[in-house]
């Protein structure tokens, strides 16, 4: 394989979200609104191109509200673009919001079972993983307790180990080191650098500029929906932090 | 095809998915997956008490003639009611992590199935102490259910996409489905139908599928392969239908959840 090869290529992508007034849900209030229905389209990305090419980690920096999670959406195929074309080649997993999924009076065993499983492992790859899931997620005997009795630093990490080891060949990272205590935050980060090591794509969303630094070669701005600035990690968190502080 | 494939790679997901909609159900409650055998046996009891005495029927073995077309009817019944709010009550994950939405309506359908095949054996067990006896015609049995299933997999898909947009789908089906519980031959014979509405009955593909499963098992005779060709042309056409539908409206899924 080639190793400068494109795995992610955003062409062209525009969204749009539609904004109700109030969302008519029912038949009933579809029918009173018919003809007033307050429609507002909101440009949430504005022809955004973007090559992301193999083993490359990339930041995606900017204001809250500036588009960055909805490309990591669309880019998992959560939501579709309104114009333009996304390629993805290769596995590609999404921690966007960690622990989706988990079932509360399922014990943390059951639901790393389960969790795995959303992101397509077979029980036979969960079985080969679920040591080092344990080990990672530092729970103990916690694991086979049901997950509603956890803590929420033990519940993100139980997620965060589930996600890190399902062996993705891209990993899209949505502000999840938020959580967390500085020992675990410093493991996390040491993982997904050993994953780039290994030749890992990531696509990494933070207001960190610490751990962009750390973790990323290149970082891309955006701002009001569309590319600011595309360019080596330092220049760009450079200028970032000039103007927005 | 790909359909196919992503349903291969993600199996571990969609078994336990069936899992716990079949688990889930009756989750909490004392009798546990008790109740998918006490609830059919009860709704037959009351059938079998009410309409032959209180409306009269002659059909002969009538409790038996009721539980065979009653069973597939629950089946139905079910899945379209549960498939309707599918995508619905999963918002969450749907939100949040991709993977085939299809894997949603398909398991709430097997959950189901696992469901039926276990009431199945009551049907048997009546067959056998009823002496009506068991016919070789019973090897038809895979093929009806499999009709049964194409149907309901086209329904399913197509009821719990709309639902995401239109709430009240839920509760219209469940009005519908009372309408449709008398537009099919389970407490009456097709021949009590007069002859000019017999032909819009007919328009229902469940009154065909449960006329076949009561040929097999009650009558033990073969079903006519030319209607259960015309049948399993309409059941593809479904779920054909069904699936555009479905893969047309999942695109926006997340947003309207």
């Amino acid at each position: 394989m080639e190793n400068n090869s494109c795995v992610i290529k955003v062409k062209n992508v525009s969204k749009d979200f539609i904004i109700y007034g109030d969302k008519a849900n029912t038949l009933k209030e579809k029918i009173i609104r018919f003809n007033s229905s307050k429609k507002e389209s909101f440009h949430v990305l504005k022809n955004i191109n973007l090559e992301i090419n193999r083993g490359e980690t990339v930041a995606l920096i900017g204001v809250n509200g500036s588009g960055k999670s909805t490309l990591l959406k669309l880019i998992t195929k959560i939501i579709y673009p309104t114009k333009g074309s996304i390629v993805v080649s290769g596995k590609l997993t999404s921690l966007l919001e960690l622990g989706a999924g988990f079932h509360q009076d399922f014990s943390g065993r059951e639901n790393i079972y389960f969790n795995a499983s959303i992101f397509g492992l077979t029980r036979k790859e969960i079985d080969d993983r679920i040591n080092d899931i344990i080990e990672f997620s530092e729970l103990g005997d916690f694991i086979d307790s049901p997950v509603r009795t956890y803590s929420s630093g033990m519940y993100m990490r139980l997620a965060f180990s589930v996600a890190i080891n399902v062996d993705a060949d891209i990993l899209l990272i949505d502000e999840i080191l938020a959580v967390g205590d500085k020992h675990f935050q410093d493991k996390c980060l040491n993982k997904l650098l050993e994953l780039k090591k290994q030749g890992k794509t990531m696509v990494f969303v933070s207001h960190s500029a610490d751990s962009v630094r750390f973790l990323c070669d290149r970082a891309v701005w955006l701002s009001e929906g569309k590319i600011r600035m595309d360019g080596k990690t330092d220049d760009v968190l450079g200028e970032y932090i000039k103007e927005c502080g | 095809m790909t359909l196919v494939s992503n349903l291969y790679k993600y199996r571990e997901f969609l078994k336990t998915s069936i899992l716990k909609d079949f688990r889930g159900k009756y989750k909490k409650s004392f009798l546990g997956v008790l109740w998918s055998f006490l609830n059919p046996l009860f709704q037959l009891l009351i059938y079998s008490l009410v309409f032959p005495h209180i409306m009269g029927n002659r059909i002969e073995n009538y409790t038996l003639y009721l539980m065979i077309g009653l069973m597939p009817w629950t089946f139905f019944n079910n899945t379209i009611i549960q498939s309707a709010a599918c995508i619905v009550t999963n918002g969450g994950i749907i939100k949040k992590v991709f993977f085939p939405r299809e894997i949603l309506p398909i398991s709430t359908l097997t959950s189901n199935l696992v469901n039926f095949l276990i009431t199945q054996i009551i049907v048997l067990l009546a067959l056998i102490f009823s002496g009506v006896g068991i016919a070789k015609s019973i090897i038809f049995f895979p093929v009806i259910v499999l009709l049964q299933y194409i149907l309901q997999l086209g329904f399913a898909f197509i009821f719990s996409a709309i639902t995401v947009y239109v709430r009240d789908v839920e509760y219209i089906i469940n009005i519908f489905m009372m309408l449709m519980f008398y537009l099919c031959p389970i407490v009456y014979e097709p021949a009590m139908i007069p002859d000019n509405l017999l032909r819009f009955f007919k328009l229902n593909p469940m009154f065909d599928i449960i006329t076949f499963y009561r040929q097999i098992l009650y009558e033990g005779v073969f079903p006519d392969m030319y209607s259960v060709l015309k049948i399993f042309i309409v059941c593809l056409f479904f779920l054909c239908s069904g699936y555009a539908i479905f893969k047309h409206l999942e695109k926006r899924f997340a947003e309207e959840l």
